[in-house]
């Protein structure tokens, strides 16, 4: 009855073996695999170009002065579509059809598309995590990831005077890539305690690549006289029409300052969250990843989620690396091709990945435990927050309307929290505030609602659409009448 | 897990729950309120927030039975008054909004409905005024081309729903009222001429003895009043709302539709909130109720047709919540017979009736004359003889899929 239904929207339906949601180094390590053995594999990004975060094309003008940043990624891209994998790009996948597995798109135009397949492949990335201050509304004040966008794809600086902050390892060649472009990269506090001498030893070792590519950066890092103040965080933000200071603090004791520097920017970022709205509106399971504080999908080696015939790979499954993205793109794609039986994957291939996937995992989970984990994280930032810091900038809702919400009539449920303070309710869906409004709930009633699994998902519910969407696009969706205005 | 005492145990704490909560803590009784989860997360945290004073379309998308207009507008009157002085009684702003509100009629046939809606508006004392479609796009010149006729009536409004729940529950602990939620009453069972309620699990669980129980559980309302050993016909259902990004346009007046499923308003943030009893795709009692889209374009296809500047706005967001109606629509309020003491209050517009009910069931528990007549809505009429099970009552559970079947 619901396809029936369905039936009668209007809008294109696109029937595929495969259809793979983001073109980054997962999604794009999939459609490569999956195409050139055939398989019919339809690959969508929102972005005008695939590549994803990692391998984010420059803009043309760009790359004919300064060349391709990262040339590997074009190849891949080349790959995916020498294969006949085919590629819609600005394609907005916003939700779920009422049956419960065809997407629902929007392509450039606004025009919707429907696509259904045996497979769907999730490899929709992660956004970064970021956490409020006082001043984190002034211009100037970025995250890493839009500076790094900004060198990469624009071969534009985001200031001359820069300091980054935040924890993680992103911090260090966000901060090279800045410098290769002559910015001052004036310091980079770091919330944890990561660096120590004993850093370049270990990456030594075992060869971890991982490693050694960080201890690579500090090197470089130490060459350029650039300061890496350790257990430090940023305390709050000053300027008038622009950040023109950024004052510091021990990140044992964020609320007292230990030193104010002059920038004309400033990047604070936390590492990054998996974006997991579409696996959990497609009803796939989630676990509580204690360290970080997130909702990840629970899946089996190969990315299978708990609905057969989903996966979801590279970040959107756990945050581990572009290496890491691409190897379980791939252990994905060896899953498919061999339930498809259409081609049997040569073994020594599958033990390759799988080998390269158990390592990358062992080497994330190395450096993640040379940093602190965001969940302990936020519960030393949350409490030490102004009352009067915009956490939820859409809605323009302070720490302590969220913390009295919190610890009134809401009784330490987040949702709750949300829905009566506003937070997390604007246009940017909460991804931006939605990691600081749960620290926020956690650190003023640590009771989460009487032991039920769903309420400790420290993340607001996925709900459709994805992302805002036009109306004009529904309205498509419901047949030429209602675009007319006439009556139907 | 100690024995305490009430004067009176709230079970449920949606808006009806939080509503006599206050009434009865400033009259003096010591109440306690308990929920199964945070308050107002269910129909009162996920309605539309409409304040109906002029005569609601009789019928939502898929509703099998009309809904006795004549019979309910002398409620609507009563409970508009009470939304008027609201804000000072609970002693904080709750964004009521009474710019009033057009219902719309676009065919020969709504526009004849119309008309009959006027003059019951009329008997009941709510004064509503009939347009053609050129007076009401003169009035509201947003409403679109296919607009023939509409009334206007000054009293329809709003009210922010995230806020007035958790206000009356404010008023109530001001009164030495509790709330505590997730708190799910799990048995209630005769205890001399009382009540006594068992919540929550393990060592989080509570005893409470108490001469009144009040049974305002919106959709579980049959559920809990089966505790107590009484069966009662509701058939919960769950619908679902849209929310546009804000817009620069203003809006001040609800719209709504005679004849289809229609309400429309821009809220004080300038997001516009698109509902009108569209069904959810499924309803979830236990979690949350899933969305549909086929109702989600069908719904916003009606309002760009009556509004046209909607086209040009983003949706934010959509959600579903359950409520609980009755068979033949109408409120269920009063004791339930043979259970002195067991009280019960609920379905569909208890959001307009909010106020009203709270008064209502206060009196009835204090033994005073209630303020309207509702010696036709008590729980009698719903009741199943013991042995009896709804199905062999005729009542049809309706699954909420079919209720897709009338379209525009
Ligand atoms: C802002 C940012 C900058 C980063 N920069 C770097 C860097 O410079 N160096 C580095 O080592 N790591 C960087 N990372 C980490 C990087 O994400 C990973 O290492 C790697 O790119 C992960 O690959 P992926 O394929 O899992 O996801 P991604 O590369 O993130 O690709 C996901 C893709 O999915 C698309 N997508 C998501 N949701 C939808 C949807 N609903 N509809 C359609 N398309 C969708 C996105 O547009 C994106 O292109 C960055 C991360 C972020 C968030
Ligand atoms: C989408 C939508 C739009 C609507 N639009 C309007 C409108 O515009 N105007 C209008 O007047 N009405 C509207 N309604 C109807 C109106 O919102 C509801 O009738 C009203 O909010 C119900 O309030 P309630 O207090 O009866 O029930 P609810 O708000 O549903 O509260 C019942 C409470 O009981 C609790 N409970 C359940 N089981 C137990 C247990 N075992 N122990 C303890 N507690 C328990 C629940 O957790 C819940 O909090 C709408 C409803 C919906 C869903």
């Amino acid at each position: 009855m619901t396809a029936e239904r369905s039936a009668a929207l209007h809008g294109e339906v696109v029937e595929r073996d495969v259809v793979i949601v983001g073109g980054g180094p997962a999604g794009l390590s999939a459609a490569a695999r999956l195409a050139s053995a055939g398989l019919a594999v339809t690959i969508l990004d929102e972005q005008p170009e695939l590549g994803g975060q990692y391998y984010r094309r420059p803009a043309p003008a760009v790359a004919e002065q300064w060349g391709d940043h990262r040339p590997d990624g074009g190849r891949l891209i080349a790959r995916v579509r020498a294969a006949g994998a085919e590629c819609r790009t600005g394609h907005l996948v916003w939700g779920v059809d009422d049956d419960g597995r065809t997407l629902l798109a929007s392509d450039a135009a606004g025009h919707p598309v429907r696509l259904r397949a045996r497979h769907l492949v999730l490899a929709t990335g992660a956004f970064e995590r970021v956490f409020p201050f006082p001043g984190w509304q002034l211009p100037g004040v970025t995250t890493p990831g839009f500076a790094q966008h900004l060198a990469a794809g624009d071969h534009t600086t985001i200031g001359e005077r820069v300091v980054l902050a935040g924890s993680g390892p992103f911090l260090l060649p966000v901060a090279c890539s800045l410098i290769e472009l002559g910015v001052t990269v004036v310091g980079i506090a770091e919330a944890g305690r990561p660096y120590r001498p004993s850093l370049r030893a270990l990456g030594a070792l075992g060869h971890p690549a991982r490693l050694r590519e960080l201890a690579g950066y500090v090197a470089r890092l130490a060459r350029a006289r650039v300061p890496i103040w350790q257990e430090t965080v940023v305390l709050r933000a000053d300027g008038r029409d622009r950040v023109s200071s950024v004052t510091l603090a021990a990140a044992a004791r964020p609320a007292r300052p230990v030193r104010t520097v002059e920038v004309d920017a400033l990047c604070v970022g936390y590492g990054f969250r998996p974006q997991t709205d579409l696996a959990r509106m497609l009803g796939c399971a989630v676990r509580v990843d204690v360290a970080s504080g997130d909702a990840v999908p629970v899946t089996d080696a190969a990315g299978r989620a708990s609905r057969a015939d989903v996966y979801v790979v590279g970040e959107a499954a756990g945050i581990g690396g572009v290496h890491a993205a691409k190897a379980r793109g791939l252990a994905a794609a060896h899953d498919i091709l061999t339930r498809e039986v259409r081609e049997t994957v040569p073994v020594a291939e599958v033990r390759r990945v799988a080998s390269a996937r158990r390592r990358l995992a062992r080497f994330t989970a190395l450096t993640d435990s040379l940093y602190p984990g965001p969940a302990a994280l936020l519960a030393t930032l949350a409490p030490a927050l102004p009352a009067d810091t915009m956490v939820c900038r859409c809605e323009a809702v302070r720490a302590e309307e969220i913390r009295a919400t919190a610890a009134g009539s809401a009784d330490g449920d987040l949702n709750a929290t949300k829905a009566w303070s506003r937070a997390g309710m604007g246009p940017c869906q909460g991804r931006e505030c939605g990691f600081a409004v749960a620290g926020l709930v956690r650190s003023v009633a640590p009771r989460p609602g009487a032991g039920d699994g769903e309420s400790r998902v420290e993340v607001f519910p996925s709900r459709l659409p994805v992302r805002p969407i036009p109306l004009a696009t529904l309205l498509e969706l419901a047949g030429p009448d209602s675009q007319e205005g006439d009556r139907s | 897990m100690t024995t305490r005492t009430a004067d009176a145990v709230i079970v449920g704490a949606g808006v009806l729950g939080a509503s006599v909560a206050s009434h009865l803590a400033r009259s003096g009784h010591r109440v306690l309120v308990l929920d199964r989860g945070a308050p107002g997360r269910e129909g009162s945290g996920t309605t539309a927030g409409n304040l109906h004073m002029q005569a609601v379309h009789t019928k939502r998308p898929g509703q099998a039975v009309p809904l006795d207009s004549a019979r309910f507008l002398p409620l609507q009157r009563a409970a508009s008054d009470r939304w008027e002085t609201l804000e000072e009684e609970l002693e904080t702003s709750v964004e009521v909004r009474r710019t009033g509100g057009f219902t719309i009629a676009e065919t020969d046939e709504q526009c004849r409905e119309l008309h009959d809606k006027h003059g019951w508006e009329a008997a009941a004392g709510i004064p509503t005024e009939i347009l053609d479609g050129d007076a009401a796009r003169a009035a509201l010149p947003l409403l679109g081309p296919t607009v023939a006729a509409a009334t206007w009536c000054d009293l329809d409004g709003y009210a922010n729903p995230l806020k007035v729940t958790p206000a009356y529950l404010d008023s109530a602990a001001r009164h030495g009222g509790r709330t505590l939620a997730f708190a799910p009453v799990r048995r209630i069972t005769r205890n001399g001429d009382g009540w006594r309620v068992v919540a929550g699990h393990g060592a989080a669980e509570r005893v409470v003895d108490t001469p009144v129980v009040v049974d305002v559980a919106g959709p579980w309302l049959g559920e809990i009043a089966a505790m107590a050993g009484i069966t009662l016909r509701m058939t919960p259902v769950a619908i679902q709302m849209h929310a546009t990004v804000r817009s620069s346009a203003t809006m001040s007046h609800l719209v709504q539709h005679i004849g289809e499923g229609l309400s429309v308003k821009q809220v004080a943030a300038g997001n516009l909130l698109i509902g009108g009893g569209w069904p959810a795709l499924s309803m979830d009692l236990a979690g949350r109720s899933g969305t549909s889209l086929d109702s989600l374009v069908g719904n916003v296809a009606l309002a760009v047709r009556v509004l046209p500047f909607i086209r040009d706005l983003r949706l934010l967001r959509m959600w579903a919540g359950p409520l609980a109606a009755t068979p033949d629509e109408m409120p269920v309020i009063g004791e339930v017979p043979g259970a002195p003491g067991f009280y019960v209050a609920g379905g569909t517009y208890a959001f307009t009736f909010a106020p009203l009910w709270g008064e209502t069931l206060r009196c009835l528990i204090e033994g005073k004359p209630p303020p309207v007549d509702i010696s036709d809505l008590g729980p009698g009429r719903l009741m199943v003889p013991a042995g009896g099970s709804a199905r062999d009552n005729g009542l049809e559970q309706e699954n909420p899929q079919d209720r897709r079947s009338k379209r525009c």
